[in-house]
């Protein structure tokens, strides 16, 4: 009798603890997927392979990758369109980016790029006229055809730059912000930088979304757009915009051409040395041999600076954003690059670095 | 035969319109025939190489290695009974465990909470800083800060990432300024080494 009540007590305990133990895993599993939510946030995309319905749609019919960048190219300087879209970077807040564009009765460009949060910033193009408004800066404008925005501007303008560098893949057809698009795969070729996923609007050809990804397929870095607006007349906005009042040019001075006292054998297939010049540091003021070296997706910069005297360690690997930092010491100079390369492209092009001539 | 691959197929492109209809006598074929099996292995991989996909290193058979594993692994024998496994003990303990486990998760997320936060700061302002020496007085900042801290050893850390800061935010600014078309009348320019680029800004009426 006694034994009995002893053994529906035990047996009630257990189903009790059984509960109890299976609240606590369900709670353990909450906060572990908020710990992995937090952690990989956006890092996961959703690469979804099932079909878009057909539609009827009559331009579709280009088959091949260099077909839909000519439609890209075209579309993003000859349509009226309103754009919004999304940066997405690792350890960053998303910042989210109004863009417009429009052709006035005379036929000129005119481009806007407005960041929508915080203190702004607002880059507006006319014509070949880039004016600048920043916080904390006076508005100045540069002469440019184009405003260096969230996407690769040799992509949205030239595309056939990129093809010594990189191979373009048409891979198939998916659904991105309401729209059916066409989604094409940039590999560099020698696999030595990051590749890109691009997804093209069917219709328009203008660009939907675009994934950085790493040489394994991680996400890197993502650029969502958000809703697109094409119109036939351009937005009213850019009917507002006094040329007269926007600021004036800088004239920047074409850079000394001191012959170069440095070289670089091995550069990425597709890269090229776009500037090479001696300047200061704008944060520290420190005097520095400086490269600037692009292939049209990407930009790397090279720093050469006598050593510091510094205790810390002089060979630095580091990441910002996307950006990998890569500090050795040469000889008796510390080369740093900085770019969105994979660590060990940036380490080939340092170690490739020769030094001609002293200063 | 040649239906079957057919079959097959279509269910890979997601061609397979009727799903419901044929596409689960698709897969149960599928399971239980080795060629199927083998096809279906070759089309997905044909698909990766097609779309670029292929990984660096290509491990085919995951579920051999497995199974392999699996065969070399030694077999676990049931264990003593010990006090543990006493009725209430044993339905405690894991509770226990759980509790554990569940402190280390929740100062994870706590951890993780803090880490965001500090991640989330609004670095929007900086790299648009980085853009105003443009305008600034020639020659950038005094580096007269910058001597004496660097003679402080427990400075050196901060100077490094001083530096590192600074590349990046050269960096953001030359690429900005990588598409702006330089002055064609680039006349005087008796650039000494060590001299500053842009000191030399010169603004033009139109």
């Amino acid at each position: 009798m006694w034994n009995n009540k002893l053994k529906r007590v035990i047996r009630s305990l257990t189903s009790l603890s059984k509960i109890l133990k299976r609240f606590a895993a369900q709670f353990q599993v909450g906060l572990l997927s908020l710990c992995l939510v937090s952690f990989v946030g956006i890092a996961q995309e959703e690469q979804s392979l099932s079909p878009v319905p057909e539609n009827s749609n009559p331009s579709y019919p280009i088959d091949n990758a260099e077909g839909w960048l000519k439609k890209l190219s075209e579309a993003v300087q000859t349509l009226n369109y309103s754009i919004s879209l999304v940066v997405l970077k690792p350890g960053v807040d998303s910042q989210p980016y109004l863009w417009r564009h429009g052709i006035d009765t005379r036929g000129v460009e005119m481009e806007q790029l407005n960041l929508l949060n915080g203190p702004g910033r607002e880059i507006v193009r006319v014509g070949n006229k880039v004016s600048y408004f920043e916080p904390n800066v006076p508005p100045y404008s540069l002469r440019s055809q184009t405003i260096n925005g969230p996407f690769p501007s040799e992509l949205l303008y030239n595309p056939e730059q990129l093809f010594d560098g990189y191979e373009f893949v048409l891979v198939g057809r998916s659904r991105i912000s309401g729209r059916s698009a066409q989604q094409l795969r940039v590999i560099s070729k020698d696999k030595s930088r990051f590749g890109l996923n691009l997804w093209l609007d069917q219709e328009t050809g203008l660009i939907l979304k675009m994934n950085m990804v790493n040489l394994e397929g991680q996400l890197i870095e993502q650029i969502q757009v958000t809703g697109i607006h094409v119109s036939d007349s351009p937005d009213p906005f850019f009917a507002k915009i006094e040329q007269d009042m926007l600021p004036d040019i800088l004239e920047l001075p074409n850079s000394a051409s001191n012959p170069p006292r440095w070289d670089i054998t091995n550069l990425p297939m597709g890269m090229h040395i776009v500037k090479q010049d001696i300047h200061r540091l704008p944060m520290t003021g420190d005097v520095v041999d400086y490269i600037l070296l692009s292939d049209g997706l990407v930009d790397v910069s090279i720093y050469l600076q006598p050593l510091p005297s510094l205790n810390a360690p002089q060979d630095i690997i580091g990441r910002h954003e996307s950006n990998t930092i890569l500090t050795r010491q040469v000889g008796e100079v510390s080369v740093t690059v900085v770019g969105k390369v994979p660590a060990a492209t940036a380490d080939a092009i340092l170690k490739s670095i020769q030094v001609l001539r002293k200063r | 035969m040649s239906q079957k691959f057919e079959n097959l197929s279509a269910l890979i492109d997601g061609e397979n319109t009727q799903f419901d209809m044929q596409g689960n006598d698709t897969i149960a074929a599928i399971k239980d025939d080795k060629e199927l099996q083998a096809k279906w292995h070759s089309y997905h991989l044909v698909r990766y190489g097609l779309r670029k996909e292929l990984p660096n290193q290509l491990q085919f058979d995951i579920a051999a290695n497995v199974a392999l594993a699996l065969e070399s692994e030694p077999a676990i024998l049931a264990p003593r009974k010990t006090w543990r496994d006493a009725p209430v003990i044993s339905a405690v303990i894991p509770f226990v465990k759980q509790g554990g486990q569940m402190a280390i998760a929740a100062s994870v997320a706590v951890a993780m909470i803090i880490g965001v936060q500090q991640y989330n700061q609004s670095d929007v302002e900086q790299p648009f800083n980085s853009a105003a020496p443009i305008l600034g007085i020639p020659g950038g900042l005094s580096p007269v800060s910058f001597e004496q801290t660097s003679t402080v050893p427990q400075n050196d850390m901060v100077e490094q990432k001083r530096r590192i800061n600074a590349y990046i935010a050269d960096h953001q600014q030359q690429m900005q300024l990588k598409s702006v078309e330089l002055n064609p009348i680039s006349d005087v320019e008796q650039q000494v080494e060590k001299s500053d680029s842009q000191s030399n800004v010169v603004e033009q009426n139109p």
